[in-house]
């Protein structure tokens, strides 16, 4: 089978080259919106309400439009992302003492299954369940 | 001056240009979701050999064979003379199914047969994967190619169902590798709750049932023969059991799991009627068919879960939901059947880490 390349996946404009025609832009927009301000403050100053308010407008379009490249901007992930592995337990119940046990789920572990001997008494112990353990941080 | 023209330049700019920014934009978003999804892939590709170098034993690389087998693909029969569709569905399923078992087979020879299960169904889940990142590189590509807003725009607004697909499909990679029950196992985890260490049969290829008795009712339970990964073919299960009771079976009840709609509760459980089974539609089909030829009535309980769920390693609430489901079923059986009446439970859903 012919192995997938990494350029089918490609950047539009290049990879790294993108990140500094971005971030070139951005003090580009940055400097413009600035000025803007700067001539918006002094159009007011001197009274100028209607083409002050048309510099405040501006400049602050820039800096919103800045804030949002860098909001909707998310970092290029230097480590290789991938599905994430949870926790796993498995309830080990005695039939006989009703001993119960929880411990780390083991390869070859199922629902079920006869497994160790009780440490209280002469009976084995049962798997009742095996579940992912909640994550304490998710949210319902 | 400078200012109010570059203002006027932009947006004449805009104008000519909004569509094709918009484009690129999508597009760089798609982008991101294929990096990710191609990390899927390749990881559930490695997680794949990994398993089938540790259980299996192999003497050559299996690598080529995994990759092979990656782009395996079913043709699903002519419909357009819908007579018979089910029956020829239903041979190339066991077609596939006899397939992939003879690849297993061969990739894994000193695997145990539930292990070959669980490997068959971990090459199930990195085929599935396989064929979500070339479907979306397929359009992401031939975006970029016409720069076409309206391809582009397809996959967009699809991604994100695809992308939740995607990582309910990478969760189940764990799940298959180490033989952990995954959502879809409520169904036979009630089952095995009701068959509670009775004698089990085998009653159809993959499928088991013991028999129990309940408030003077004879009930006989089935579900898929675990611990390995299988779904078993319960439409022919009941049909058997149906036919060997010569069709004088008070109730059918299903249970499986469900899929819950947002702002419904992981694990909630809802009584119904019909078959409750998914997949291609061939056992369902069986299921009803006996169940009409031979008026026998069908319930179902369901076992409300997400999409991230169904295959991922079993949470907690959908653990507990088993024992709310037990008694949803037992109480069935006691509210429409009678003293001596034969009741049959189906125990619908994947057996991966569940015994009987």
């Amino acid at each position: 089978m012919k192995r997938m390349a990494d350029s089918d996946t490609a950047p539009l404009a290049g990879g790294a080259r993108q990140n500094w025609i971005s971030l070139g832009l951005m003090v580009v927009v940055g400097a413009i919106a600035l000025a803007s301000l700067y001539m918006g403050f002094r159009e007011y100053g001197d009274n100028n309400i209607e083409t002050a308010f048309m510099y405040i407008l501006i400049g602050v379009s820039g800096f919103i439009a800045i804030g949002f490249s860098f909001f909707r901007a998310k970092p290029v992930a230097k480590t290789k992302t991938g599905p994430k592995e949870v926790e796993v337990v498995t309830t080990l119940e005695c039939p006989q003492c009703n001993l119960k046990r929880v411990r780390s789920h083991q390869v070859g572990d199922y629902i079920f299954k006869m497994d160790e001997p009780c440490t209280r008494c002469e009976g084995h112990m049962t798997i009742t369940r095996i579940n992912a353990r909640k994550d304490p941080k998710k949210k319902d | 001056m400078i200012l109010q023209t570059l203002f006027s330049f932009a947006f004449i700019i805009y104008l000519f240009y909004a569509q094709r920014i918009q484009a690129m934009t999508m597009l760089r978003q798609i982008e991101t979701s294929l990096r990710k999804i191609k990390s899927y892939r390749d990881k559930s590709r490695e997680t794949a050999i990994e398993a089938i170098k540790e259980y299996g034993k192999p003497e050559k690389d299996p690598t080529p064979q995994v990759e092979r087998f990656m782009d395996h693909f079913m043709i699903p029969p002519v419909d357009m003379d819908p007579s018979g569709v089910v029956q020829k569905l239903g041979k190339i399923l066991n077609v596939r199914e006899h397939t992939f078992q003879q690849e297993v087979e061969q990739m894994a020879p000193e695997a145990t047969v539930p292990q070959r299960n669980n490997l068959e169904n971990l090459l199930e889940a990195s085929l599935a994967l396989n064929m979500f990142y070339k479907v979306i590189r397929h359009y992401y590509l031939m975006g970029k190619k016409t720069m076409n807003i309206y391809v582009i725009m397809q996959i967009h607004m699809i991604l994100p169902m695809l992308i939740q697909q995607i990582e309910a499909y990478s969760a189940a990679l764990q799940a298959f590798k180490d033989g952990i029950p995954i959502g879809d196992s409520v169904g036979p985890i009630v089952a095995a709750k009701l068959i509670n260490g009775a004698p089990t049969r085998e009653v159809a290829k993959e499928m088991v049932a013991g028999e129990i008795k309940f408030e003077g009712r004879r009930v006989i339970v089935t579900k898929a023969f675990g611990p390995g990964g299988s779904v078993g073919k319960p439409g022919d299960a009941i049909q058997n059991l149906i036919e060997e009771e010569n069709g004088k079976v008070r109730m059918l009840i299903t249970v499986d799991a469900a899929g819950k709609l947002e702002g419904e509760d992981v694990g909630e459980i809802a009584e119904g009627v019909g078959a409750a089974i998914g997949g291609p539609g061939v056992e369902k089909y069986k299921m009803e068919k006996a169940a009409i030829d031979n008026d026998v009535p069908l319930y179902a309980v369901a076992i409300k879960q997400g999409m991230e769920h169904v295959v991922a390693p079993l949470v907690e609430e959908l653990m507990e939901a088993t024992d709310k489901a037990v008694s949803s079923v037992k109480g069935l059986i006691l509210d429409y059947s009678d003293e001596g009446d034969t009741i049959i439970v189906a125990g619908i859903g994947n057996t991966v880490g569940v015994g009987q």
